[in-house]
Parts: structure tokens; C-alpha cells; sequence
């Protein structure tokens, strides 16, 4: 974690008190705080700054935060993790198929924010994948395509496999559905497919979780995707 | 025009018959006269005279007195001229029999009319059993019905059916013109120039019939009927009638204005309950306005308390604190901040559902996938309460907005878990029974009485026996609301023992999943 502190964050939002709270608890976290108020503002200050990762509030006041998103994506490959309302289901997916890193939603915890940041730091620092992803219990060795529980191997069919790598080399990170049938069917899924996707994922936690209802890897985003959970988060 | 046509061919029909009682009549007194003449002399003369009067209380009763007073003179005739000495001519002597001539007249005027009377009793009664029983099956038939237009359209068709003639029914509209409502037969033949809406405006306006046969506008072809009660007249009924000649009778004038009342009285009807309902409708928006009112106030006011409380506590005397109190008083400003935030996320899932705004993003929903996020959202508040899923092997897979459907879950799972003591046990059972997919959620709590059971699902309505236990009435509502846009059902019964199940039914849908679409992997 400690890779991750000292990263210069831009929060962009037109809410005083966010801006205000972001700043205090992540300067508190050892991260330094670039504000912006408005769209345009946000992306000067993401050209002229180089922060590390930004916070984007999509109800901005000037251009639609996705915009915003979408230009910033033009030239930069930047964390972003994306500020909605609860309900805004297709504002979030728009949001991360349109290449935001995660998403928080309003209201939230600060634990929960910085956790993400984290994460999304995390995954921009080493482009370079290991080898061996360690989850407590759950050993992935993308090189040997072996997957161990406890110690002893579990079995897995091609497509289980590659939606465990996928979920698992992004630990921490939502992944959309969409994102996820494009990466393991390729170009010919199309949207009516997902119940595939979940029968699939229930398969994998059938085979890795204690008791499915009560997911301790594989968590469901109701509406937007899963999400793969570090184990230090685990509750 | 109809009317006209039948009434002429009766008159054809009258003519026609006319001379036929003449020849009976005739023939009748010949057979009599020859009868007596083979006979003869078993009878006297007075007796003869006496006999010949049944041809003439015969043909009084049937035919009327014309053919009754030609039965009288032939009578006489015959018998002065056959039984009357010397037989076979009319002498100067038989002056005498003018006498038995005026009382075979007599007899003859008096029972024809009075025949004609009975006839004409008999004709009246029967018109008026038949206008009665018109009337009769006509309000009964009307009693039923709930809209205004299937009612006119209704009465105009059974009036059609008794006069045979062109009717239309005029109801005022918002600027109190008059305005076509229904009419019969399907083309249209009343007269809507303007002298004719001049009229039936009249009669509208005055409640009172106009036209052919009445005492306002008599000589105008038309007939204008008021639908009258006694408060209010609520349009006008317009009949086509006859040309010049052909007035209407007293008997369909009547007949026509009980329609009239009839109509009237089944719109008052109509009106009333549509204006009652309304006024139900207005005592609900004002219960359920002055619910939301109390309850958003109370549910707000409550955790602002709190959070203003504690924070202004921990600004002002922050050295005074333990940082266990600190703690604390952090956790109820959190607490009272979440609370708010339920409320507000039920307020506007409310209103989201009431603007009709709330568009499902249906998708396949597997039922374990959504149990897991539902029971993760609880975690929280659960407490020591034991949570028991009982789920088929696999889990099924259902048509629905995922969000939404976990959104209702976690509703029915708060209230378990808020109506129900710490360390009970609370058990979400799911299964497929032919096409639909219950969920059921059965606590331990404190039960809901019968008489409440529909009612908990009702806008801001909560239970009798909440004691205590905040909340606002809403996220029931909302579940309601959002399991019927799925075209499903929610319902709330006891438990055996102790407590309350709510059951949850989806259709269950076809996954339409093709037989070999898992390809069958090798594992690995």
C-alpha cells in the first residue's frame, strides 16, 4: 500500500462540501488533493498537472461528467473512478464502458473510496502482471493456468477459467458485464447473453465459495457487473 | 317513415273487414228466421221476438253498434214479416212492433257501447302492462351499467324498440350546448337544424316536453322529452314523429317521459357515484398527504436531531470527551445520516413509481446472485438475528430488474429483521412452482393482525401493533409496487407459530437456453 501514498489526486466537483470533505480525508490518507469545480476546469487541470488519479463527479454543472470522461480518455489512460447517484445504473455502466477505472456511489463511506482509489492506483502503478495472484485461500497461477483452494486444485472448465482470470487480475475492480462476455466470447456475445455470464459465475462460485449466497471472492454489482474482492477487505 | 307505413296498412286491414259482419249478421238471421220456420210453432211469438236478440247482443259485443243496429232492423224485419199474422208481408198493424224496434235498438246501442268500453279497457290495459313491462326490464337492465354512454346507448335502443321511429338522445356539454350522445337507428334522421335545437334547448332548459302532441310547439314534427328527475334535468330525448295528421297518444306521451325519467334517474345515478369516488379519491390524496407529512417529518426531523446533536456536542466540548464518547456520538451521526438516506431513497422510489417514471431493465436474474447482494446489504443491521437461505439446486433463473428485485428483498428482509426479537431466526426460502418463482421471507417477529395484512402494502399505512419501531410506511409500498411492474404478486400471511411470511411471486419466464448451449467443457 505504501507504493500508493503520495499520489496526487484531482477531485472534480461542483459541491463545496464534497470538495472539502475529499480534501481533508485524503490529505488525512497522505494523498495531495488538486480540486476542480467544473468540467472544463478538470480537464486543464488534468492536462497541466499530471495528477495520479482523478475523482469525477458525473453531475457536473458546465458538461456532463461523462464528457468530461470521454475527453480526458482522448489522450490520458489516468485512473478515474467516477461520483453517481444510487440509482443511476446506466450512468455507471455508460461511465465504465466509456473507461472509468471503478465507480463510488453517493452517498458514500470514505473507507470505501479510498479503498477503490487504492486499488485503481494499484492497478495503474504494475502494468505488469504477476504471475501468481494470492487471495488467502485462492492461488491463481496465470501461468500454469492452475487454480488452487486450500492447497488443492480445483477444476475448472476453459470458460470458468478465463472469467476467473479476468475477475481475479482486476481484484478490487468492477468489471462490467459487457466487458466480461467481450473478453471471453469475444466479438460474438450479444446483450441477451448475460444469463449465460451468470450461470457461468454461479459455476465459479459454486466451486470456490463456502456458501454462494455469502460470496467471499466473487461479488455481484447488482446491474453493472462483479467485482473480485481483495481478501483484505474481506469483512 | 316507419310509423306511418304501419298505421296505413292497418287502416287497409279495417276497411277490408268492414262489410264482413253485414254478411254474418245476415246469414245468421236467415238460419234463425228458417230455424223457426222448420220449427215454428214449438215457440210463440214472444219467444221468437225474444230470440232474435242474441244476433244483436252477438254482433254489439263483437262488432260494434253499426252492425248491431243493422242486426236490430234486420231482426225486426224478419220477424214481422215471417211470424207476425198474416205471414209473409208487412201490414199497417205491424206499427205496433216499432216498439219491440226501439228496444232491439236499445239493447243494441247499450251493449255495443259498453262492449266497446271493455274493449277499449281491455286495449288500454294490455298497452300499459306492455309500457310497463318495457319500463320494468328497461331499469333493470340499466341498474348494472356504470357508464354514462352505454347507458343512453341502451335506453335509445329499447325506446327505438317500442315507438319504431328515429330517436336521439342530447346531453349538454361544458358550455351547456347540446350535444348529440347517442342515437337510433345507426343513420341518423332527426332534425338538427336550428329552429329544432331552439326547441329542444327549451325543453331542456325548462324541463318540460315540447313538440308534436304537447302543449308547447304541438304542430311541430318533432318530439322533445326532458331527462328529468326531480332536481335536475340532465339532457333531452328527441323523437321523429309523424307528419301533419299523426299525433302521438296520450299513452306513448307517458310512455316516452317515463323513459325520459328513467334515463334521467340512472344518470343522476351514474353522476353521484362518479362524484362520490372522486370525493373518496380527494379524502385519500388528503389522508395520504397528511401521512406523508407526519411521517416524512417525524422520520426526518428525528435523525437531524440526532446528527445536529452529536456534532455540535463534539464541536464545541471536544476535550470534555472520552474517545470512546467520541466514538459514539460519530456512530449515531452516521446512524441518523443512513436513516435519512433510507428515507429518501423510499421517498424517491415513490415517486419514481407514482410518475410512472420507473422503467425496469429487465434481465435474467439469477435468484442465488440476488439473495448474495441482499444479504450483504443487511449484514449491517442484522444484529445476532440467524439468516437461513433454502435455495433448490440451481437456483432459478427468472426474468426481472435485478436492481429493483434487491431493492424489494432487502425491504422485506429490513422488516423482518426490525419487527423480530435479536438471535430469532429469519428464513428466505425460494422455489419454482409451475411458472411462477416464490421467495418468501418468514420471521419470528411480532406478526401482522389479519385485518391488516393488505393494508401494511397501502401507501404510509403501518401496522396497529408497531410500537415504536420507526419508520414511514413506505418501503412495503414501494416492494408492491415494483413486484406488480414485474407482473407479480406480493402478499403477507403468519407463520405457523409465531410471525409473519411475506411471499414473493415472479413469473418464472423461459430462459430459452438452446439444449447444448454448454458446450460440454472439459475441466481443467
Amino acid at each position: 500500500m505504501t507504493t500508493t501514498s503520495g499520489a496526487r489526486i484531482l477531485v472534480v466537483d461542483d459541491e463545496p462540501q464534497i470538495i472539502k470533505l475529499l480534501k481533508v480525508t485524503l490529505k488525512a490518507h497522505q494523498f495531495e488533493v488538486l480540486e476542480a469545480a467544473t468540467g472544463e476546469a478538470g480537464i486543464y487541470q488534468a492536462s497541466m498537472n499530471h495528477p495520479d488519479l482523478i475523482v469525477l463527479d458525473l453531475g457536473l454543472p458546465d458538461i456532463p461528467g461523462i464528457e468530461v470522461l470521454r475527453r480526458i480518455r482522448d489522450w490520458s489512460r489516468i485512473p478515474i473512478i467516477v461520483l453517481t447517484a444510487k440509482d443511476r445504473e446506466a450512468d455507471k455502466i455508460e461511465a465504465l464502458d466509456g473507461g472509468a477505472d471503478d465507480y463510488v456511489t453517493k452517498p458514500f463511506g470514505m473507507g470505501e473510496l479510498v479503498a477503490r482509489i487504492r486499488v485503481a492506483l494499484r492497478h495503474s502503478g504494475n502494468a505488469q502482471q504477476e504471475p501468481v495472484l494470492r487471495f488467502g485461500r485462492l492461488v491463481v497461477d496465470l501461468a500454469q493456468r492452475l487454480v488452487e483452494l486450500d492447497g488443492s486444485r480445483v477444476k475448472l472448465t476453459p470458460t470458468e477459467y478465463e472469467l476467473l482470470k479476468i475477475l481475479a487480475s482486476n481484484a478490487g475492480k468492477v468489471i462490467t458485464q459487457r466487458h466480461l462476455l467481450q473478453q471471453v466470447w469475444g466479438g460474438h456475445h450479444h446483450e441477451s447473453d448475460s444469463h449465460y455470464l451468470r450461470i457461468y459465475i454461479g459455476h465459479l462460485r459454486k466451486k470456490l465459495e463456502e456458501d454462494p449466497t455469502r460470496p467471499k471472492f466473487i461479488e455481484t454489482e447488482p446491474g453493472i457487473g462483479y467485482r473480485f474482492l481483495l481478501q483484505d477487505q474481506g469483512e | 317513415m316507419r310509423k306511418k307505413g304501419k298505421t296505413v296498412a292497418a287502416t287497409a286491414e279495417s276497411k277490408r273487414i268492414t262489410f264482413k259482419p253485414y254478411v254474418w249478421i245476415t246469414i245468421g238471421i236467415a238460419g234463425l228466421t228458417s230455424l223457426f220456420h222448420v220449427l215454428g210453432f214449438i215457440f210463440d211469438d214472444v219467444n221468437i221476438a225474444l230470440i232474435y236478440l242474441f244476433p244483436i247482443l252477438f254482433s254489439a259485443v263483437y262488432w260494434g253498434i253499426a252492425p248491431s243496429f243493422y242486426a236490430a232492423s234486420a231482426g225486426v224485419l224478419a220477424f214481422d214479416y215471417f211470424f207476425v199474422p198474416p205471414f209473409l208481408s208487412f201490414t199497417v198493424q205491424d206499427l205496433r212492433y216499432v216498439l219491440s224496434f226501439a228496444v232491439y235498438l236499445a239493447v243494441a246501442a247499450l251493449t255495443a257501447t259498453l262492449a266497446a268500453r271493455l274493449r277499449q279497457q281491455v286495449k288500454l290495459s294490455k298497452q300499459r302492462e306492455a309500457n310497463t313491462a318495457a319500463l320494468y326490464s328497461l331499469s333493470r337492465q340499466i341498474t348494472a351499467i356504470g357508464d354514462i354512454q352505454v347507458l343512453l346507448d341502451n335506453i335509445i335502443s329499447r325506446v327505438y324498440e317500442t315507438v319504431q321511429t328515429y330517436v336521439a338522445i342530447y346531453l349538454p356539454d361544458d358550455k351547456t350546448e347540446l350535444r348529440r350522445a347517442a342515437w337510433a337507428p345507426a343513420e341518423l334522421g332527426i332534425d338538427e337544424s336550428e329552429s329544432a335545437m331552439a326547441i329542444a334547448m327549451l325543453s331542456f332548459r325548462h324541463g318540460e316536453m315540447a313538440g308534436k302532441g304537447t302543449r308547447t310547439l304541438k304542430d311541430f314534427s318533432g318530439l322533445f322529452v326532458p331527462l328529468r328527475t326531480e332536481e335536475r334535468t340532465f339532457g333531452v330525448m328527441v323523437i321523429r314523429t309523424g307528419n301533419e295528421d299523426e299525433a302521438l297518444s296520450a299513452e306513448e306521451l307517458n310512455l316516452l317521459e317515463a323513459f325520459g325519467g328513467l334515463a334521467a334517474s340512472a344518470i343522476a345515478r351514474i353522476k353521484l357515484s362518479e362524484e362520490a369516488k372522486l370525493a373518496h379519491l380527494t379524502a385519500e390524496s388528503e389522508r395520504i398527504r397528511t401521512a406523508l407529512l407526519d411521517s416524512v417529518s417525524h422520520e426526518l426531523r428525528t435523525p437531524l436531531a440526532t446528527i445536529i446533536g452529536s456534532a455540535s456536542a463534539l464541536m464545541e466540548g471536544d476535550e470534555v470527551f472520552s474517545s470512546a464518547d467520541r466514538v459514539e456520538l460519530l456512530g449515531t451521526v452516521r446512524d441518523g445520516a443512513l436513516r435519512m438516506n433510507r428515507l429518501v431513497t423510499n421517498l424517491l422510489g415513490m415517486v419514481r413509481l407514482e410518475s410512472g417514471m420507473l422503467a425496469l431493465r429487465r434481465d435474467w436474474c439469477d435468484a442465488e446472485d440476488i439473495l448474495g447482494v441482499v444479504l450483504s446489504q443487511v449484514k449491517g443491521f442484522q444484529q445476532d438475528r440467524r439468516i437461513v437461505v433454502k435455495l433448490p439446486d440451481p437456483a432459478p433463473y427468472f426474468p426481472g430488474d435485478e436492481v429493483l428485485l434487491e431493492q424489494v428483498l432487502v425491504n422485506v428482509v429490513s422488516n423482518a429483521i426490525k419487527y423480530s426479537p435479536d438471535g430469532s431466526e429469519i428464513v428466505i426460502a425460494v422455489r419454482q412452482t409451475g411458472p411462477w418463482v416464490r421467495i418468501s421471507v418468514a420471521d419470528e417477529g411480532i406478526g401482522i393482525a389479519e385485518d391488516d395484512r393488505d393494508r401494511v402494502f397501502d401507501k404510509f399505512y403501518r401496522g396497529a401493533d408497531v410500537n415504536g419501531t420507526t419508520g414511514t410506511g413506505l418501503g412495503l409500498a414501494i416492494c408492491k409496487g415494483i413486484v406488480e411492474a414485474h407482473g407479480g404478486t406480493i402478499a403477507a400471511g403468519p407463520r405457523a407459530g409465531k410471525g409473519t411470511v411475506v411471499t414473493i411471486a415472479l413469473p418464472a419466464g423461459d430462459p430459452g437456453l438452446p439444449e447444448d448451449w454448454e458446450r460440454k467443457e472439459e475441466e481443467a
